[in-house]
């Protein structure tokens, strides 16, 4: 019987290997789709945001010559200042500018006589990507402020400090490593995407597929148990399901030197002691999604309608996945029977650098394995039927 | 030998097949005639143990395929209706993959599989991916699956569909053969000519029962009809050609 197992995985193995599709997928698609996308969002972001932080304040000020003083401040303080459109307004509303300062004319007036003199900053709060430069605009405008503030304390011969009866200091906890999960949120998922995508086509091959071609009753007429060919199958499966996983977090490992960690503070710990963990914390799920993807396309008539319907599989580990960045929580002992959501939490934990509890991954393991036994046990029990010929 | 008894089958409202049972002999080529839909190839499934049947048997030498199918099929090859060979492994990969998974390996299969490809005369595609063969490649191909593991009996579901005249008499000359080295030979049609030029053996099936059997001679001496066509349109119990 494992003689004929290993025939039946032999030449699933070998007739899948020579699919353009299935070996793109498997070997391509699959390992380097999380990385790729990963990385690329990474370092645009952090380009930008870091752009944004070294380059001047683009201001455009109207009414600057009521208040040279404050206008001086701001040219000090990294603002290049721009003469104001012709109606500061209008040009916010339709994005020209981001942001416009607006000195009215009683301005000296007021602060002469010691008033609170009325500045405007015209924005649109509506629009995200300007709400970087207006509160740069507002913090030097406060800062201005304080600045006079303290200057016409001391003049009165009052300390300063007795404007600030409080000194609020933040004291952040969080390592370099666990600030990394913030970006790193998404690789467990990445990585059941990966297992996934590598058991999809091979799934519908051997199931809908045989069928559609027409090789399913004359290999059932051969003298191997439909159990031994189901598990042969299975096998094969499970195995591409594992290579592709397997290729994703090589290739995520690889990758964390091209992400600019040092200049986001933080630490990606992802050396290739932590990739191995990763992948034998989440190659139990490979059995699971190749037996649920089998059982699924044993019920579908053609090649096609099993394309459409393991397509919806694809969401099912997304929903934990969007559950824990919503409503983040501590790993607690329930979650561990849950396949895919366990992966992804012992996975965040181990970037992380937390310890891992042995009692949670024994947990995972076991129930994950569990239910891809059962399914396979599914998918074998529906492959014995007679309708399995549609 | 299959002796097919007393076999029953319904899918659904639909009986299929209806207390069918005749013997295939060894050294006979027996054949299933009948019209699309009559209940040959569910008859032939049965046999192959890919469906199950609703009431009576079939023994396949020793082996009662409802007891021990795996055993029945052991000694029988199946030609089903579609020959279904794997595009992308050749034709040799095709044939070696069935030879393993009845069981055969090393040199006696590469011998073997060497022998059919001479049998057959496939030495020009041996070696090229199924793919791009016409139809009648695949049926050599598919041929040579079902004799690689020298089954005893020999199921054949209309095997000549869709090939050339030259293609059809090389096959008809290699049933003979096998006949004359003592197979069981069970193959359906619904071709009379066909059906009357190789067959020791007939049996007429219609609307799921048989309806007439014997060798040609006693189907034409039984329905009193020389012209065995005339004789088969009698025995299926629709009125002749109209004067």
């Amino acid at each position: 019987m494992m003689r004929k197992l290993w025939t039946v995985f032999r030449k699933e193995v070998l007739d899948n290997l020579r699919d353009r599709r299935t070996l793109l997928t498997v070997l391509v698609f699959g390992p380097l789709f999380g990385p790729v996308l990963y990385v690329g969002m990474m370092n645009l972001m952090t380009n930008k945001q870091l752009a944004n932080l070294n380059q001047p304040l683009k201001l455009p000020v109207q009414g600057a010559r009521y208040a040279p003083n404050l206008v001086e401040y701001l040219k000090q303080h990294n603002t290049d200042i721009q003469s104001a459109p012709a109606d500061p307004r209008q040009a916010v509303k339709n994005g020209s500018v981001d942001v416009v300062l607006v000195i009215p004319k009683e301005y000296a007036a007021a602060f002469r006589a010691g008033q609170p003199a009325v500045v405007q900053l015209v924005m649109d709060q509506s629009k995200d990507s300007a709400q970087k430069n207006v509160e740069r605009a507002r913090n030097l405008l406060q800062s201005y402020g304080q600045e006079i503030a303290a200057l016409r304390l001391l003049a009165r011969g009052v300390d300063p400090r007795a404007l600030a009866p409080l000194a609020v200091e933040s004291v952040d906890v969080s390592t370099p490593q666990s600030r990394a999960v913030l970006i790193l949120g998404f690789v467990p998922y990445f990585f059941l995407f990966a297992a996934i995508i590598g058991a999809f086509y091979l799934a519908i091959d051997v199931t809908a597929g045989e069928r559609e071609r027409g090789s399913l009753e004359p290999l059932l007429t051969t003298a191997v148990a439909r159990s031994t060919l189901m598990s042969g199958k299975l096998a094969a499966v499970t195995v591409f399901s594992a290579v592709s996983l397997g290729l994703d977090v090589m290739a995520l490992s690889w990758s964390q030197g091209l992400i600019p960690a040092a200049k986001l503070n933080i630490v990606v710990n992802f050396g290739w002691h932590t990739a191995l963990a990763a992948f034998l914390l989440t190659v139990p799920f490979c059995l699971l999604i190749a037996a649920l993807l089998t059982v699924v396309a044993s019920f579908t008539r053609s090649y096609k309608e099993a394309q459409t319907w393991l397509s919806f599989i694809f969401i099912l580990p997304m929903i934990p996945v969007f559950a824990l960045i919503m409503f983040p929580t501590e790993p607690t002992l329930w979650m561990m029977w849950v396949p895919a959501l366990s992966q992804d939490v012992l996975v965040t934990s181990l970037i992380k650098g937390a310890a891992l509890s042995g009692a949670f991954v024994a947990i995972s393991v076991s129930s994950t394995l569990a239910l891809g036994l059962l399914l396979a046990w599914l998918a074998t029990w529906l492959y014995c039927r007679e309708q399995v010929l549609g | 030998m299959i002796a097919v008894r007393n076999l029953s089958k319904q899918f659904g409202a639909v009986r299929a097949v209806q207390a069918v049972d005749f013997t295939a002999a060894d050294s006979r080529i027996t054949g299933l005639l009948g019209a699309n839909g009559a209940g040959k190839s569910t008859t032939l499934r049965i046999i192959s143990t890919v469906l199950k049947p609703d009431s009576g048997t079939v023994m396949v030498d020793d082996s009662d395929v409802r007891v021990d199918s795996l055993g029945a099929r052991r000694q029988l090859g199946v030609l089903p209706h579609a020959s279904g060979l794997y595009p992308r492994l050749t034709a040799m990969e095709n044939i070696r993959y069935y030879g393993e998974l009845n069981g055969l390996e090393g040199t006696a299969l590469s011998q073997r599989i060497a022998e059919l490809v001479e049998l057959l005369e496939m030495q020009e595609f041996a070696n090229r991916p199924a793919k791009g063969f016409s139809q009648g490649q695949r049926i050599k191909v598919a041929l040579a699956r079902v004799l690689v593991h020298r089954p005893k009996n020999l199921v054949l579901d209309e095997p000549t569909n869709g090939l050339d005249v030259m293609a059809i008499r090389a096959l008809r000359t290699i049933i003979r053969r096998l006949r004359d080295r003592g197979h069981c030979l069970l193959f359906s049609s619904h071709v009379m000519q066909e059906v009357a030029a190789l067959c020791d053996d007939i049996i007429i099936i219609a609307h799921g029962r048989i309806v007439a059997r014997g060798t040609p001679d006693e189907i034409r001496q039984h329905t009193g009809e020389t012209d065995l066509e005339e004789a088969f349109m009698k025995a299926v119990g629709e009125s002749g050609v109209t004067p």
